[in-house]
């Protein structure tokens, strides 16, 4: 386990930025209230075996108890390595996403299952979508009643979605919480 | 005279006796008689008080009385003068006529006109006049012309007459004449004018030359000549227009023969033609003028109202729009009023001039950098775009096509069944002479064709919208110079900062439908810029005029929700930037500075209206609304409660707040506690809260509104979800916005017939009451007299004391030393 040197932390802060854009200050100042401390701490971004973890504190330095070898995993786990170097948000980071988002898709309740098969998001889906969204932006993307379900990348931009045939994709997927099932392994 | 004025006062006054020369009327043989004998009979008329008289009369009588002496006295001089200036013409050459309101009129001749022939602004007169002399026959008409006038111009200008007969005596005979000879003329040219008008209305062919003498007194130098000569060209002109576009003859046909007649129409549509082009322009040079702007608008506004299809409607309508936003009022009324009647008929010029006006204003606010008055773009409310232009017409020519194509079909048959060439060729020959005549047709016509005009429809809008997305541009620059060199002071011209952007905005919203989608993204852009202007400000806190205020940015943000309501062709877009600065305004809003009708539509539109809301945001709302209602009148908080409802009704999860636990559970996500300072809906926590301010609202002074609240913290607890709150918040503002004044006295009345019905149930209800009162007053006395005495009681008791006291130390002494005893 070490901190992310300031490549890596250039990386992983783009890659979030994507999705929450300013409120990136908020996932990196949120104040946490885990472990005996009265003083709330804060969250901080560790590495571990090719995984990046978004950790108190607090957890941090009880952690370092553990040696780096038997160490398998601390507090949330929002994206990995993979072994061509590049960083990839992983569907644990959800929860900090979702929280955040900029950019929202809502799913209506029929193509939910599709998206949560690993399918992208289509036209015909779309329950509803925030304005302003720009292609490449990362969006988040909900059931109608406010669940979160995974996120993706869009694919075109919102005025360009009125335009778009139903079967054009808005979302291209990346990760949604039918992975939970489908690579348990893996996770 | 005596007899007369005796008359005079027995008649009732209001009827005044009919203006008839002393001279003329006769008294019978007998009258006289009678009363020379009986001059007793008529001793009271010396006696009668005419003071008294006139007093019971009336200010208003009396000064009709005053009128006929005057009329009397003046008619007099007025004589006199005449049998000095004039030569009276023999009354059997002239018969004497007699105007409506029974003067007699001798028809005479003045020697000053003669004299004055030099003046050519008299010239034509005086020879009409001379003329009048030679020939009977033209005399005699004329007295009847002047017959017609003289009822004309009791029509037109009443006042005029009753201003002329106040004619000041003057005692020096020079002065009299000068003024008299200008009374004279203006006399003269007025009666010239509506003369000529009659005519020119009677038989507008015959007499059209005339237009062009009427057009002569307007260039008198007496203001009111020419106002008077361009009301009644313009009453002449509305009358005698004809109803198609008058084209001149080319050089080719005036080259060939015509028939008298048709000699005799071009004749009279060229004359016609240049006295309106002269009159038109005589116009636009006077509407320049201070003094004449205001008639001479009127007059192009109601030609151009009138007769919209005529020649050189351009030039009318170039000039109404440099009035659109005159600092007059007047003007700017009817200029404005004349283009939304433009754009509502467009059936009376087949809405060409539709596209030029919108065209010319769209220049015109270009030309002024968007400051002019609101009016100005107003006008385009009154534009009304057809969708249907067209379509109806190409479903018809598809379904013709459709038809011919089977009709080929058919003819392919017979032909491959019978080849009749002759046939063909003769329904070739019909269909050509067919297509022909339709063009022709369509040439004569007046009416456009569907595709021209949803060509011009479009040019329209265009013109529109480039005239609104200039008004968002320019409003945004000033609002960002303003931003960046804070304190620099920009006049914000006559109009305010930003005069335009209101009517602006409400056009944006009521023609969004015809906008196009790629402009969409642009618009949202401005709006946006435009709702979230003032939080830069808010920085600098620096109090700029140029920046928007709270009502503004709402009606932004509330544009921005009908554009997007209006284009939803199935896409749901969720305006979050827009909610955002919603939740913003809430805080700023303060109820005598921001129209709270505006804030109770953006909640309608914004919260009420949408079928899904996020979670956390509406939750964020429902905090900050139970909040705002806290703080403001009955009208802001019913308002805000309401929609605090229609939230909660929607939003299950939102009930969490009403449940008395504190941090909201897994549903308050990743913020822990409620921060209600947040920008952010989605970022304030307020799941994590509870919503207190109910119960304090509960004890709301105004029973509705604590009704209300009480109703909103039972709503978790009782099951049953149809609510039926068919009130929006526009409405309850509107109702308690209403009751505010009346609000008061109400309540007090109410309690007050508390009181009575209680009273009422016991019989006797006042005596009660009155019973009460003496109680009431015996017991207070009562009391009155018992603290009394308690006082005097409790001084009376310390004035004891002291001699108590001063006893006990004696008292004391003595017990302390016997011998003091003794001393005593």
């Amino acid at each position: 386990m070490r901190p992310l040197d300031e490549n890596e932390t250039t990386v992983v802060f783009e890659k979030l930025f994507k999705f929450v854009g300013n409120n990136l200050k908020k996932i990196v100042e949120n104040p946490s209230n885990e472990g005996p401390e009265t003083e709330p701490g804060r969250y901080c971004f560790r590495l571990q075996k090719n995984r990046v973890y978004y950790v108190s504190e607090s957890l941090v330095k009880r952690a370092t108890n553990i040696s780096r070898k038997n160490l398998v995993s601390l507090g949330t786990c929002i994206g990995k390595y993979t072994h061509a170097g590049s960083f990839h948000l992983t569907i644990m980071s959800l929860n900090i996403l979702a929280a955040n988002a900029k950019h929202k898709v809502w799913l209506k309740p029929t193509s939910e299952m599709s998206f949560l098969y690993g399918n992208h998001v289509l036209k015909g889906g779309l329950g509803r979508i925030t304005d302003s969204i720009v292609p490449g932006d990362g969006v988040v993307v909900f059931s109608m009643s406010d669940v979160p379900l995974g996120f993706g990348i869009a694919a075109k931009s919102t005025q360009d979605c009125r335009k778009l045939d139903p079967n054009g994709i808005v979302v291209l997927h990346q990760a949604d919480i039918g992975e939970y099932l489908r690579d348990e392994d893996e996770l | 005279m005596g007899k007369s004025s005796r008359k005079q006062k027995v008649i009732p006054p209001p009827l005044l006796p009919p203006d008839v020369p002393e001279e003329d009327i006769e008294f019978s043989d007998e009258d006289l008689k009678f009363v020379q004998e009986n001059t007793d009979y008529a001793r009271f008329v010396s006696r009668i008080d005419t003071t008294a008289i006139n007093k019971q009369c009336g200010g208003r009588v009396k000064s009709v009385e005053e009128k006929y002496e005057e009329e009397r006295s003046k008619k007099k001089t007025h004589q006199e003068e005449n049998e000095s200036n004039e030569i009276l013409v023999d009354p059997v050459d002239v018969l004497p006529v007699k105007t409506l309101d029974g003067k007699l009129h001798f028809r005479t001749v003045t020697k000053k006109s003669k004299l004055a022939e030099a003046d050519t602004d008299e010239a034509e007169q005086d020879i009409l006049e001379d003329e009048n002399i030679l020939n009977k026959s033209q005399r005699r008409a004329k007295a009847k012309k002047s017959k017609k006038e003289a009822k004309k111009q009791e029509k037109e200008w009443p006042e005029e007459i009753a201003l002329e007969e106040e004619t000041p005596q003057a005692a020096v005979l020079a002065e009299v004449k000068e003024e008299l000879s200008a009374e004279e003329m203006f006399e003269n040219s007025k009666n010239k004018l509506a003369e000529l008008g009659m005519e020119l209305l009677s038989d507008p062919e015959a007499n059209i030359k005339s237009l062009k003498e009427m057009l002569e007194i307007c260039k008198d130098e007496d203001t009111k000549i020419v106002k008077l000569g361009l009301l009644s060209l313009l009453a002449v002109f509305k009358d005698i227009i004809p109803g198609y576009r008058i084209r001149l003859p080319t050089e080719k046909e005036l080259e060939m023969k015509v028939s008298k007649e048709v000699k005799k129409t071009r004749f009279y549509e060229s004359t016609l033609l240049k006295a309106y082009k002269a009159y038109l322009q005589k116009l636009i040079i006077l509407e320049k003028l201070p003094v004449y702007n205001q008639v001479a608008t009127r007059c192009i506004c109601t030609l151009l109202e009138a007769v919209p299809h005529f020649n050189y409607r351009d030039n009318l309508l170039i000039s109404i729009v440099r009035n659109i936003s005159s600092p007059d009022e007047v003007v700017r009324r009817l200029c404005c009023s004349t283009i939304g009647s433009l754009f509502s008929n467009e059936g009376k010029h087949g809405g060409e001039l539709t596209v030029q006006a919108v065209r010319l204003i769209a220049d015109h606010v270009k030309a002024h950098n968007c400051q002019l008055h609101p009016n100005s773009i107003e006008v385009f409310m009154s534009i009304r775009f057809d969708e249907d232009i067209g379509r109806r017409d190409k479903e018809d020519a598809n379904k013709k096509k459709y038809k011919k194509n089977n009709k080929r079909n058919n003819q392919e048959e017979q032909n491959q069944v019978q080849e009749n060439e002759r046939k063909k060729s003769k329904r070739e020959m019909m269909s050509k002479i067919r297509d022909e005549v339709t063009a022709d047709h369509m040439g004569v016509t007046y009416e456009p064709d569907a595709i021209e005009r949803r060509k011009m429809q479009t040019e329209t809008l265009s013109a529109v919208f480039e005239t609104y997305f200039r008004i968002l541009r320019n409003t945004m620059y000033s609002i960002g110079e303003s931003s960046e060199e804070a304190n620099t002071t920009s006049n914000p011209g006559a109009f305010g900062s930003h005069p335009l952007l209101a009517p602006c905005l409400d056009g944006l919203a009521k023609f969004t439908q015809q906008l196009d989608l790629d402009y969409m993204g642009d618009l949202m852009n401005y709006l946006k810029k435009l709702a979230s202007s003032s939080s830069v400000s808010n920085n600098t806190k620096q109090k700029n005029s140029k920046l928007l205020t709270v009502s503004e940015r709402l009606r932004c943000c509330l544009v921005a929700f009908r554009v997007m309501r209006s284009n939803l062709n199935a896409l749901n877009v969720d305006l979050q930037d827009f909610f955002v600065q919603l939740y913003n305004l809430i805080l700023e809003y303060r109820p005598g500075r921001d129209s709270g009708i505006v804030l109770a539509e953006s909640l309608k539109i914004m919260l009420c209206d949408d079928r899904h809301q996020d979670m956390q945001k509406a939750a964020a709302f429902v905090k900050r609304l139970a909040t705002f209602a806290l703080c403001f009148g009955c009208a802001e908080s019913m308002s805000a409660l309401v929609t605090v409802k229609n939230l909660l009704q929607k939003n299950v999860k939102c009930r969490n707040l009403l449940e008395n636990d504190a941090g909201g559970g897994s549903v308050s996500g990743s913020i822990a506690k409620y921060q209600p300072y947040a920008t952010d809906p989605n970022l304030s926590g307020a799941l994590a809260t509870v919503l207190w301010e109910l119960k304090i609202l509960t004890k709301h002074y105004h029973p509705a509104i604590s009704t209300m609240a009480t109703t909103l913290s039972n709503m978790n607890t009782s099951q049953s979800q149809t609510f039926l709150s068919a009130v929006t918040p526009q409405q309850a503002f509107a109702d308690f916005s209403l009751e505010k004044e009346s609000f008061e006295p109400k309540n007090e009345s109410r309690k007050l017939n508390n009181k009575r019905k209680r009273g009422s149930s016991s019989e006797e209800a006042q005596n009660v009451l009155e019973i009460d009162m003496g109680r009431l007053n015996k017991k207070l006395k009562e009391n009155f007299t018992i603290l009394r005495d308690i006082k005097e009681d409790e001084r009376e008791r310390m004035e004891k004391k002291k001699p108590l006291k001063k006893l006990n130390n004696v008292v004391k002494k003595k017990l302390k030393n016997p011998k003091s005893k003794k001393k005593f």
